[in-house]
């Protein structure tokens, strides 16, 4: 079954001068299951891609299905329900919110679902737990490490066991050691879960681990060549 | 606690810890106070010289009045009387014998045109014997120079018939005292006993009305209600309230107009509020693109903000209300504002806390201030997840 099916996409955003067309006619599909890696040259619309997957953000013309459902048919509630129990987001630069703890940045996703505060709480404490930073709960995302506030914020995006889970390059901004921790954490949950996964990231060896490499450019994405790609 | 009220007060906790948001969250509580304590005191101050007017009211009108629909006589007043005194709480009940008149003094020179009542003999017993005692109010006693003690002609609008027809109906009174006038009685200008009144009047039985007073002047309503019962159609019965209608609408309406004056400064303040929460919105802008992400709704955005708007309101008109209330009671209590007692009857400036006013000021800063966050909380909610997220990088 297709995890991920987005035919003829368009993107054009308004600038401050000319209106920027990100990609026009843009197709992509992706099978259940896979890890798959994007890559290319910024400013080609890697994020804006997953946006568009992820239902954060319209294409001005064609069509996301995401496990069959089409997102830009689903009334606004339910798009939002969609969101909270299928699709995971792990952005470059974490984006916790600051004025919270570890345990209620990764708690959210279930308040957001409706969850009571201490049942919420409860599972935000396992999912920590599980990414190694149980201890860490009550830190402020400024008082972790990179790394750290990269892992908090992997468990926010797994908190509601997605099954798809979108990574915008979530080790774009760290070291080496932290990078390659990061990595084997998403890889490991990946497998864990079963779930799909697409990673946007610059770094080749990285990829190179992924079930199947994208190359994004102007002209459109494809499998990078010898990849076996996600169908 | 939901979680959009959860964000709401962690971001107006962790505002101390930015300055700018900060001062802007202060200056909208402070504001805030300030409009509510104002509103509260303005209008302890409005109640309690209300308050005294209205005492004094319902301390010299009659508290019941039974008069005719018609005719300026009433047909059975021993059945008004009998009613009026059957009805539960009343103190005294009586007849109404008044008209108008003209009344001089004794060389005919000085004449001022009056209204004569009768009332009842207990204030008037300290007249001299001969010429019947009369109150004069003092108006009526300054223009034509009377003094206590001296004598003065009334001649009734009336005229009796005598051998050569119809001659005026004149009668020789005492000045047994002078009243001093006040703008809130409709008293008349000269009060003679009863026997004196229905000389004047031409009305040797019988009376045009009938009043009566009760224990409680508010249960005249009751009271009323149960008079024109059990009295015919052809009377009608009004209370002191009623009686004092124009008056009473008129401190009604003065109560109004400072009320919304004196609003305007909460409105004002409600304006700090957009700003902050218009600050708070574009500087969460990221966050609450996050959210989105997360499966918020966008309404949850908007009730992030409305909340905070409720918040601060909460808090500015809590802090108001305190200052407001507390300074009230300490200007009634230690008479801070001192009035020459001549003119106003009053040695201070009297301010009462009326509950139900309270109440009502909270509601109204609560909701101007929730409806203050709506703009802001609207643009929360129409905010694009996707670009408030791409532009944060």
């Amino acid at each position: 079954m297709l995890a991920v099916r987005a035919e003829n996409l368009s993107k054009t955003y308004a600038g401050e001068g000319a209106p920027v067309t990100v990609f026009s006619s843009l197709s992509f599909e992706l099978r259940e299951g896979v890890f798959a890696a994007v890559m290319g040259p910024s400013g080609v619309g890697k994020s804006t891609l997953l946006h568009l997957l992820g239902g954060i953000d319209s294409p001005d013309a064609g069509r996301v299905e995401v496990f069959g459902q089409a997102l830009e048919e689903l009334p606004p509630r339910e798009r939002a329900r969609f969101r909270n129990d299928r699709i995971g987001f792990v952005f470059q630069f974490h984006h916790l919110l600051p004025e919270f703890t570890a345990e209620e940045n990764v708690a959210f996703p279930h308040r957001i679902a409706g969850e009571s505060a201490g049942e919420a709480r409860r599972r935000a404490a396992a999912m920590l737990d599980r990414v190694g930073l149980l201890e860490r709960r009550d830190h402020r995302p400024r008082a972790l490490s990179g790394g750290e506030q990269q892992r908090v914020a992997i468990a926010r995006a797994l908190a509601r066991a997605p099954s798809l889970l979108l990574a915008d390059e979530p080790t774009g901004n760290l070291d080496a050691d932290s990078s390659g921790a990061v990595f084997d954490l998403l890889e490991e949950l990946h497998r864990e879960r079963g779930m799909t996964t697409i990673l946007v990231t610059h770094n080749p060896d990285l990829a190179s681990r992924c079930d199947t490499i994208y190359l994004m450019s102007r002209e459109g994405i494809s499998p990078a060549p010898g990849s076996s790609g996600g169908i | 606690m939901s979680y959009e009220t959860f964000i709401a007060l962690r971001y107006l906790a962790s505002s101390r810890k930015r300055a700018h948001v900060a001062l802007i969250s202060t200056i909208s509580i402070l504001g805030l106070a300030v409009g509510v304590a104002a509103l509260i005191i303005s209008l302890a101050l409005l109640s309690g010289f209300q308050d005294k007017i209205r005492a004094q009211m319902a301390l010299r009108s009659p508290h019941l009045v039974v008069s005719p629909v018609r005719g300026d006589r009433l047909d059975d007043p021993q059945l008004v009387a009998r009613t009026l005194a059957a009805l539960p709480g009343v103190l005294s009940a009586g007849p109404v014998i008044e008209g108008r008149g003209w009344l001089c003094d004794s060389s005919g020179r000085n004449g001022v045109p009056v209204r004569y009542r009768n009332v009842s003999e207990g204030p008037l017993r300290l007249s001299g014997e001969g010429a019947p005692p009369a109150r004069v109010s003092s108006a009526a006693a300054s223009r034509i120079g009377a003094e206590t003690g001296g004598l003065l002609r009334v001649l009734s609008s009336r005229s009796r018939l005598s051998p050569l027809g119809p001659i005026p109906i004149a009668v020789l009174v005492r000045v047994a005292a002078i009243r001093r006038g006040s703008a809130l009685e409709k008293a008349a200008d000269l009060e003679v006993p009863e026997p004196t009144a229905r000389l004047l009047a031409g009305l040797a039985s019988g009376a045009q009305a009938y009043e009566a007073r009760l224990s409680d002047p508010n249960s005249a309503d009751a009271a009323a209600r149960i008079a024109s019962v059990r009295l015919p159609a052809a009377y009608r019965v009004r209370t002191w309230r009623e009686l004092n209608a124009p008056l009473s609408f008129a401190l009604r309406l003065e109560k109004s107009v400072i009320f919304a004056t004196i609003a305007l400064v909460i409105v004002v303040a409600a304006l700090n509020v957009v700003s902050n929460i218009a600050l708070l919105v574009v500087e969460k802008k990221r966050d609450l693109g996050v959210l989105v992400s997360l499966g918020a709704l966008p309404g949850s955005l908007a009730k992030i903000y409305l909340t905070l708007g409720g918040v601060i309101g909460g808090l500015g008109t809590v802090a108001g209300i305190l200052v407001g209330v507390v300074a009230s009671l300490l200007l009634d209590r230690f008479h801070v504002v001192p009035l020459p007692a001549d003119v106003y009857l009053l040695s201070h400036v009297p301010f009462a806390v009326h509950p139900r006013e309270v109440f009502l000021v909270t509601l109204f800063a609560l909701a101007t201030a929730v409806a203050a966050a709506v703009l802001p909380a609207r643009a929360a909610a129409r905010i694009a997840p996707g670009e408030a997220i791409r532009l944060s990088r």
